[in-house]
């Protein structure tokens, strides 16, 4: 019989894998990512926790024992594990017709077929991913999204499971095993402040909150504690928020009362433009992978025709306005100053739907909180469009190097020049 | 006519010029080039079969000139694809990604190179044999 499952497939240690799969000396050392600034350990192998290395161990205090340890550190790699992660869900979509973008290295993905052939599909994604990205995933598949994630953590706890576990595929008996031993903050959805007051209900195990009063539970945690409860009993409640491909673009753009003559004047240009293109996209709930600014001069004046662009990739979607913005900035290297430019925009492509979970929350630097584009947008219903932005000063477009990433390893897959180099000798 | 292999058409092409006609139409004829507009050839489209699973690298040595591969070249590597014999693969050998061409002669796994100058390898075991990818195309600038 047909049923509707779900997959939750994520990748193990993210950035350390995407680190590996282009670097063949890191594999079995033990790994670390460092955060912005090569601040603390934001991701690690397992073999770097083996060592007792926990996320936000400070980096300054590894690194005198870290070459006695065998210890490999290398900075956060934003633009590598972007598109890595848009080539993970690219393969996941080869394998279903449903797929939700969770997270950087998590998504959701829909089976219709019998449940029986639910491990040999679940494999199927397993190997395709180690094999065409050298990632190494885990996937758990379960009625509901709960149970999928459920099933994920036992299959990467339980040994024989080698990266696979179907829920509804194991014996009742092992499933209640599991269950009457799953502290329930290990349950999705369940965090350390619901977990103390499902505590003082008694209920401190995945079983006793499956078992327990749905009704009384949303009295006392709300409906999104319920619908946790029903999901443990198999019942579907949190729907798959499909990731659709939106072709589309979001165009911004002006002819100028005046000539554009100056990169000064066209950064003013690019970075209002940028903005007023973000609030769109916010409207909507959107964000863009990839930017295009450009810029033209008129097409009546055959004498200086000019009529560049520049598009940037983004290492994420994003909605982000100081994000936005910066990228913008990528066209002014190719203005000719005393060209006269009459028209110029921004293009957006590549939108999806906003995510879920921010993509790189533990890389987010302070400005990139997600809370400023609809803050921004706020400000503007209130106060017109013109009353708050960024000013030209906070628009530097080198930021990225004032950051400290000192062991970072090549963008192989976004920059040609920095492309994977392979011996010939 | 059979069809032997089907496959995703990638959808995430690089934003590459194209060339668009105006929609709205003035009065008077119809432009008769308006049938013929195309978009212009999309070499992503062409070259990148498999989006997700291609890489592409520079080569860094001489050892494959006689393979139509010299120093600075770029090779387009399709990962997870099963390599043949005869194949130019990325091999991880002491750490490295090296680039060779794959012998399969019965029970011998030899990486051979493409310049007498270096001397061919001689896999002992399968398991020991690691192929990261199957370079399938080879970008080489004339000028």
């Amino acid at each position: 019989m047909s049923q509707h499952l779900l997959a939750l497939v994520d990748v193990n240690s993210f950035y350390v894998s995407c680190e590996r799969a282009f670097d063949p000396t890191l594999a079995g050392r033990p790994v670390l990512v460092l955060s912005n600034n090569d601040g603390c350990a934001v991701a690690m192998s397992a073999e770097a926790k083996e060592l007792g290395i926990t996320v936000g161990a400070p980096w300054f205090k590894l690194a005198p024992t870290a070459q006695q340890r065998g210890l490999v550190a290398r900075s956060s790699n934003y633009e590598l594990y972007g598109d890595m992660s848009h080539r993970f869900l690219q393969v996941i979509g080869e394998h279903s017709h449903e797929v939700e973008k969770y997270s950087i290295d998590e998504a959701f993905a829909g089976y219709g077929g019998p449940l029986q052939g639910a491990g040999l599909w679940a494999e199927g994604i397993r190997r395709d991913i180690s094999e065409r990205l050298s990632l190494p995933v885990g996937i758990g598949v379960g009625r509901t999204k709960t149970l999928a994630k459920l099933a994920n953590l036992a299959a990467k706890r339980v040994p024989g499971m080698q990266g696979v576990c179907v829920w509804d595929g194991l014996d009742a008996e092992y499933r209640e095993w599991v269950m009457t031993r799953l502290p329930v903050q290990q349950i999705w959805g369940v965090g350390p402040r619901s977990a103390k007051k499902l505590a003082a209900l008694g209920l401190t195990t995945a079983a006793a909150l499956r078992d327990s009063d749905a009704q009384l539970i949303r009295r006392q945690l709300g409906v999104t504690m319920m619908r946790t409860v029903l999901e443990l009993r198999g019942q579907p409640c949190i729907q798959l928020e499909e990731e659709r491909e939106f072709r589309d673009s979001l165009v911004f753009s002006r002819s100028f009362s005046t000539p554009v003559s100056t990169r000064e004047i066209m950064a003013q240009v690019m970075a209002s433009y940028a903005q007023r293109a973000c609030t769109r996209l916010n409207s909507r709930s959107t964000e863009a992978k990839t930017l295009t600014s450009w810029a033209m001069t008129s097409q009546f004046n055959s004498a200086a025709k000019d009529s560049p662009s520049a598009t940037l990739s983004l290492p994420a979607p994003t909605n982000d306005p100081v994000l936005l913005t910066r990228a913008a900035q990528a066209l002014l290297p190719r203005i000719t100053e005393g060209t006269r430019y009459t028209k110029a925009g921004i293009t957006l492509t590549d939108l999806s739907p906003q995510g879920v979970q921010p993509s790189f929350d533990l890389f987010a630097e302070p400005q990139q909180d997600r809370g400023l584009g609809p803050l921004l947008q706020q400000v503007r219903e209130k106060s017109g469009t013109d009353a708050i932005g960024m000013g030209r000063g906070g628009l530097r477009t080198a930021a990225e190097w004032e950051m400290r990433r000192e062991m970072m390893s090549p963008r192989y897959t976004t920059r040609w020049e920095e492309m994977l180099e392979v011996h010939a000798r | 006519m059979s069809i032997l292999d089907i496959r995703a058409v990638p959808v995430t092409a690089p934003a590459l010029e194209v060339p668009m006609m105006p929609t709205a139409v003035q009065a008077g004829f119809p432009s008769p080039a308006l049938d013929f507009v195309h978009e212009s050839i999309n070499l992503q489209e062409h070259l990148v079969y498999d989006p997700p699973a291609t890489f592409i690298a520079r080569v860094s040595g001489d050892s494959m000139v006689g393979a139509g591969i010299s120093h600075g070249d770029q090779l387009l590597i399709h990962k997870g694809t099963r390599p043949r014999d005869g194949d130019v693969v990325i091999a991880v050998l002491d750490g490295q990604f090296t680039v060779k061409r794959l012998r399969l002669t019965g029970a011998r796994i030899r990486l051979e190179a493409a310049n007498p100058e270096y001397p061919d390898i001689e896999i002992p075991e399968l398991s020991e044999l690691s192929i990261w990818g199957v370079a399938y195309m080879c970008l080489h600038g004339l000028r």
